[in-house]
């Protein structure tokens, strides 16, 4: 049905090609890191209900202890990373919502880190020793989320639903964000698991064809992939599969695109052409899950930029602070300009180290005006001179300067006809853009106001 | 520490490159056809394109201080609009006409519609249209490059060359031993000139025109100051290209729109029509391919509008060169495409990836 031997590069129209600053810390395993002494778990960790916290003040808990619950469908529930005691269930800075409510715990002093073991999965892993039902429960008693940035509950993608037969799962081992490279090492430290983690997946849906889409400047990682199948009965049928190397390529429609040639419907998700994309680090967490009965608790982060003094990646629970994060790599320098929670491209620019890492924070960026460009700095857009350049590199295909146009104009309208909500926020208009405009940024303030138009959304 | 923290929207990477680079690279793209110009008419070319950039620049900074606007100069617009519209005026123009049609320009052309981005017409276009419709005869008065020698026009057959526009038997050059300006048709003139005398039923043949192709595209030939050398333009558009400066649609789209339809003419009767390639060198039809018709402000947005605005200018041009009164018709061509860019850009509607919303 699906032809993977299509001809030419395996790629999607649109992109842009930013430099990569991988260099700084590829090479660099990923750490483990002493327990911090405080962690604040965020009550909204993903996309979807916000948890109920479980726990009270002064309550003493368990590592792996459920500490908050998920009451709706799409949802997932949060554990405790450490054994501790809860100080407190209070507001905290959140890098989108601004200001969320948290739980505050002091750990223990005689917690050890968690350590990572993917010996478990060897070459003998069969995924048929589970049964769909008992993935489905771990990995929703797991709480797991999508763990390359946009944290959808992944019981509910794993969910099989009658009316749309899931043909095709792909693990998304792009990793497009400059700087960022703990998918990276996950893919060359963890491989079995991650491969494990891909058969679980395809099994609680009951599909057969199972795509690791890669990047094609990362072939170390796609050879480990091919030692690990080589060896590994179970995952012979699993193909992996080099993609042109251009941002957004991790996005899922970019993804399916150019895995196997199938659009995603404008305003669809993937399950409605029968397809299921997870993040390497996802599949690593679902095995986790369902094998060991390990809930997310951890997870792999990068710390990275020019203004960073020891770029690396580490192995931290959630909760810990994107300053003590900093502190571990050595800290800022003193040329430092810009912190971002997660990559440049689609990053949270923050001002408060005190925001915690969440189950969806795959990296803190630090930029230099050297990164940024000293002009960016004052951040001053001239008039658009109708180049088409947004246009032509738009994945999408939409027109992001008539649609930042209407919206900078608050003509939500004009902007909704030219499809404003189709667009994924990637950001390659404003990084294309020569005149500075925030392409992007007037992009989303558009549907931040549409919503809130409709209601959909609190003032 | 984080005193000098800044936070915005992502992308928080750009892309290394400015509306000024973006204009310096067109900039550079117009250089070898300037040196071409300086070479074919030395001093002449040199009043008229430093007569057009000053007072572009000039005009510019001066709307800026009425409207209590930053200065805009930096973006090298200005420049980039006097340079054209130098191009597009014949050698013998003097430097107050030049003024004047870098005045309209910039403040009617440009400045009045809110500066850069926003005007509807290209400014220089406009600028040229102004000059037409008020000096007709001054701009239609070519000179002979530079590099021919006065006493020997070597260029096309000998009747073709005259002191004045008119017909005046060429041993009319050589009466006075150093005329001022040695005036002669430009090679779409007679083209003209061939395809009216068919009416009449006179012998003037599209052959002579054709003769002259290779003087053509190395640039020794009378018209406007950029538009003589096809080869200085043709490498000019080719380092934009390269330098993703502009698109390769709207020069295809230009030439080739045009080319068909001179083919038409060409082969109903090729003694009358000239041949197609000599219509593509010929005249502003390079210039407005690689230069003017790639303004990206008053051309439309998505490549589907580019291809129909291309389409239009090159067709219109040369229903205006074979059909019309005038013998040139890129500025034309220009103007009225440009009128129907925002028709075009309400027509050309892109489909998002994976088809229309709710559809």
């Amino acid at each position: 049905m699906l032809n993977i031997n299509r001809t030419g590069k395996l790629t999607f129209g649109g992109g842009v090609h930013p430099p990569d600053y991988k260099r700084l810390s590829e090479d660099c395993q990923i750490k483990p890191i002493a327990v911090p002494k405080q962690l604040s778990v965020m009550l909204s960790q993903h996309i979807g209900a916000i948890c109920k916290p479980l726990v009270n003040k002064k309550d003493h808990i368990a590592a792996g202890q459920v500490i908050a619950a998920a009451e709706a469908f799409v949802s997932a529930p949060i554990h405790s990373p450490v054994n501790g005691t809860v100080k407190d269930i209070t507001l905290c800075s959140h890098p989108v919502l601004g200001r969320a409510e948290a739980i505050v715990i002091d750990s223990d002093p005689d917690n050890q880190p968690k350590q990572y073991n993917s010996t478990k999965f060897d070459s003998s892993f069969n995924p048929d020793k589970f049964t769909a039902e008992k993935i489905f429960d771990s990995v929703r008693n797991a709480g797991i989320v999508g763990m390359g940035g946009a944290g959808f509950p992944t019981n509910v993608k794993l969910k099989a639903n009658p009316n749309s037969q899931i043909h095709t799962v792909i693990i998304n081992g792009c990793e497009c964000e400059p700087f960022i490279t703990c998918d990276y090492r996950m893919m060359l430290e963890w491989t079995n698991q991650i491969l494990a983690g891909a058969m679980l997946a395809a099994k609680a849906l009951n599909c057969k064809d199972i795509y690791i889409g890669i990047e094609d400047n990362k072939p170390r990682a796609i050879e480990a992939f091919k030692k690990v199948i080589e060896q590994m009965p179970a995952a012979k049928d699993i193909k992996i599969v080099a993609v042109k190397t251009k941002y957004p390529q991790g996005g899922e429609r970019q993804l399916i695109k150019s895995v196997i040639d199938i659009d995603v419907p404008a305003g669809g998700i993937p399950p409605m052409v029968g397809v299921l994309v997870t993040n390497v680090a996802t599949a690593a967490a679902i095995a986790e899950a369902v094998v060991l009965d390990v809930p997310l608790t951890y997870r792999a982060v990068t710390v990275s930029g020019s203004g960073i003094k020891n770029p690396g990646n580490f192995y931290v629970p959630i909760g810990i602070s994107a300053g003590e994060l900093i502190e571990l790599a050595g800290g800022l320098t003193d040329d430092a300009v810009k912190i971002i929670l997660g990559g440049p491209m689609m990053g949270f620019a923050v001002a408060d180290l005190s925001i915690p890492v969440t189950k969806t924070s795959g990296a803190i960026t630090v930029l230099t005006a050297k990164e940024i460009g000293s002009v960016r700095i004052k951040a001053k857009e001239t008039p658009c001179i109708r180049c088409g350049r947004c246009i032509e590199v738009c994945p999408m295909n939409i027109n992001p300067t008539k649609i930042a146009h209407a919206a900078k104009h608050n003509l939500l309208d004009v902007a909704e006809e030219y499809n404003m909500s189709v667009c994924i926020e990637c950001g390659c208009c404003s990084y294309i853009c020569p005149a500075d405009i925030e392409v992007a940024g007037y992009i989303k303030t558009g549907k931040i106001l549409t919503a809130r138009q409709k209601k959909l959304m609190p003032k | 520490m984080l005193h000098n923290i800044k936070v915005s929207h992502s992308p928080h990477i750009r892309k290394h490159h400015s509306t000024q680079s973006v204009m310096l690279d067109v900039i550079i793209g117009l250089l070898p056809a300037v040196a071409a110009s300086l070479i074919f008419f030395r001093a002449k070319a040199a009043i008229v394109l430093t007569s057009c950039i000053v007072s572009c620049v000039v005009f510019e900074a001066l709307c800026n201080l009425a409207r209590k606007k930053p200065n805009s100069l930096g973006d090298l617009s200005a420049v980039i609009t006097g340079i054209i519209l130098a191009f597009s005026l014949p050698p013998t123009m003097p430097a107050w006409a030049c003024v004047i049609g870098s005045g309209f320009a910039i403040i009617i052309g440009k400045m009045v519609f809110g500066g850069l981005g926003a005007n509807i017409f290209n400014p220089a276009m406009a600028g040229r249209c102004f000059l037409t419709a008020c000096f007709g005869a001054m701009m239609t008065t070519w000179t002979v490059p530079a590099t021919i020698d006065s006493q020997m026009p070597k260029m096309g057959e000998t009747q073709n060359w005259s002191i004045s526009t008119s017909a005046t038997p060429p041993s009319a050059s050589t009466v006075s031993p150093v005329p001022a300006a040695i005036t002669s048709a430009t090679p779409l003139a007679l083209s003209k000139e061939a395809i009216k005398s068919k009416a009449a039923g006179k012998g003037t043949s599209a052959e002579t025109v054709n003769n002259i192709f290779k003087y053509m595209v190395i640039g020794e030939k009378g018209g406007c100051l950029g538009e003589t050398s096809a080869i200085a333009l043709i490498i000019g558009g080719i380092y934009m290209l390269l330098r993703g400066t502009i698109s390769y649609i709207l020069p295809a789209a230009v030439l080739g729109s045009a080319f068909l339809c001179a083919s038409i003419g060409w082969l109903i009767d090729p003694q009358y029509y000239i041949a197609p390639w000599v219509h593509l060198v010929g005249g502003g039809l390079l210039i407005g391919a690689f230069f003017i018709a790639t303004d990206p402000v008053t051309a439309p947005l998505t490549k589907k509008g580019m291809w129909i605005f291309g389409a239009g200018v090159g067709a219109l041009t040369m229903l205006i060169r074979m059909v019309g009164e005038y013998p040139e018709g890129v500025m034309f061509a220009v103007l009225l495409m440009n009128a129907v860019t925002p028709l075009i850009d309400r027509f050309t509607k892109l489909t998002p990836t994976g088809g229309k919303v709710n559809a």
